[in-house]
């Protein structure tokens, strides 16, 4: 296996790989799919969600000798809560990216896989693995849309625009515009999922292919 | 436009023309998680009405008579909403234990689900402070029409919901290319939804 290192740089990568937030546990998946149509809006929301995933676990992981057992989800989410609203602040000031990102920002509260971590892993765990930990899923989740909009802009439009500049110009004119429509987020990330399994099934040919270790 | 119309409008498009599920992605999670059998999506979908309803009315009153009043709606709604949504939940749940113990069992295990809910969330945010959803209707909502949001948004949730739960039990069944077993089907099938669900757009000029 290839997180076999030994402490933190172990909660790095198995956010990214093993226990990837999006493709194994499956929870968060709507912003990412809302928001994959572009690769700009991505890096934003990818940005805006490792800093609310990184923040959240530190301060919790701090905090946890003092919080009462009873009421630790509310606690949780006000810390959440918090760190969204200073994102949400934040992305106000760029008018153009914030219509885009629209609702979504304020969601980052109620995204499942920040509750999930804060819960699961940093109200048990210290403060610099949390640290990584809020890291690698992050970047986990940050990686899988980038991977989504790359496929979506590039197919669906025909090029890739990053900050008013064209990447990449297919330069064809006839492109699968449903992959930038509603259908074609579900239809990406089928794909996505369709493939890991394919690849786990290849790795361990005995195996029964997603097997969703925890 | 008359009053009726557009009302009917605002339930039609909050229902069908942007359905929180397959238009919006909004509340996947709990959509794929428990569609499997059509009477837990049942059970769900009941839960879900009853509390983004209530939920969106507390918050509209909350907004509009305390947290728009005091100048602190700016930044304190997220957090504030969130609360009103987690405590209405736990409420709720309490209520309906002492009340009604076979309705309990139907809604129990799914209600502390819903707080994590992003479509209630959503749905009290839009209603409150509508602007994401590109409608034709005026914004500011009042309290009428918020409500009727809220309305259409959850039996709109609530219809996808069962729908999707009634198409994957025979899902089971079907012969499927192997790697596409178990969620990657169940992502096509929701995109085919999806294409569905868009022919309602333009409807009505919404």
């Amino acid at each position: 296996m290839r997180d076999r290192g030994k402490g933190a740089g172990r909660e790095l990568t198995k956010g990214i790989v093993r226990t990837n937030p999006l493709l194994v546990l499956m929870v968060g998946l709507c912003s990412a799919l809302a928001i994959s149509t572009r690769v700009e809006s991505c890096i934003f929301m990818g940005a805006a969600v490792i800093f609310v995933t990184v923040c959240s676990n530190v301060i919790i992981s701090l905090i946890r000798g003092f919080i009462p057992d009873q009421i630790r989800i509310p606690i949780f989410i006000v810390v959440i809560a918090s760190f969204v609203t200073i994102v949400d602040l934040t992305l106000k000031t760029q008018p153009a990216i914030y219509e885009r990102l629209g609702v979504w920002i304020p969601l980052i509260v109620v995204n499942c896989l920040i509750l999930a971590r804060a819960e699961g892993f940093a109200s048990g765990s210290g403060v610099y693995r949390s640290f990584m930990d809020g890291l690698g899923i992050g970047l986990g989740y940050t990686v899988v849309i980038l991977i989504m909009s790359v496929f979506r802009e590039l197919f669906g439009t025909g090029k890739i625009v990053l900050f008013n500049t064209t990447l990449i110009d297919l330069k064809v004119d006839a492109m699968p515009k449903i992959l930038i429509m509603f259908p074609g987020a579900f239809i990406t990330f089928a794909l996505l999922l369709a493939c890991l399994q394919w690849y786990q099934d290849r790795r361990k040919p005995k195996g029964k292919g997603a097997a969703g270790n925890e | 436009m008359n009053e009726a119309w557009r009302y009917f409008l605002l339930f039609f498009g909050a229902a069908f023309v942007y359905n929180f599920l397959l238009i919006r992605f909004i509340g996947l999670c709990p959509f794929f998680g428990i569609s499997n059998r059509l009477e837990t999506s049942l059970g769900m979908s009941i839960s879900v009405i009853f509390v983004m309803v209530m939920a969106s009315s507390v918050c509209w009153v909350l907004r509009s008579y305390v947290l728009s009043p005091l100048g602190v709606e700016e930044f304190l709604y997220i957090p504030a909403y969130i609360l009103v949504i987690a405590s209405l939940v736990q409420f709720v749940e309490m209520v309906i234990k002492k009340t009604s113990p076979p309705l309990y069992k139907a809604m129990g295990i799914y209600l502390p689900l819903i707080t994590t809910n992003c479509a209630v969330l959503a749905a009290v945010i839009e209603s409150t402070r509508p602007g994401f959803m590109k409608l034709n209707i005026e914004y500011g909502y009042t309290f009428l029409e918020a409500l009727i949001f809220t309305i259409g948004v959850s039996v709109g949730f609530a219809i996808v919901l069962v729908l999707f739960a009634a198409m994957r039990e025979r899902l089971d069944m079907a012969p499927i290319p192997k790697f596409f077993r178990g969620a990657p089907i169940a992502f096509i099938a929701a995109a085919l939804y999806s294409l569905a669900f868009m022919g309602f757009q333009g409807m009505f000029g919404l």
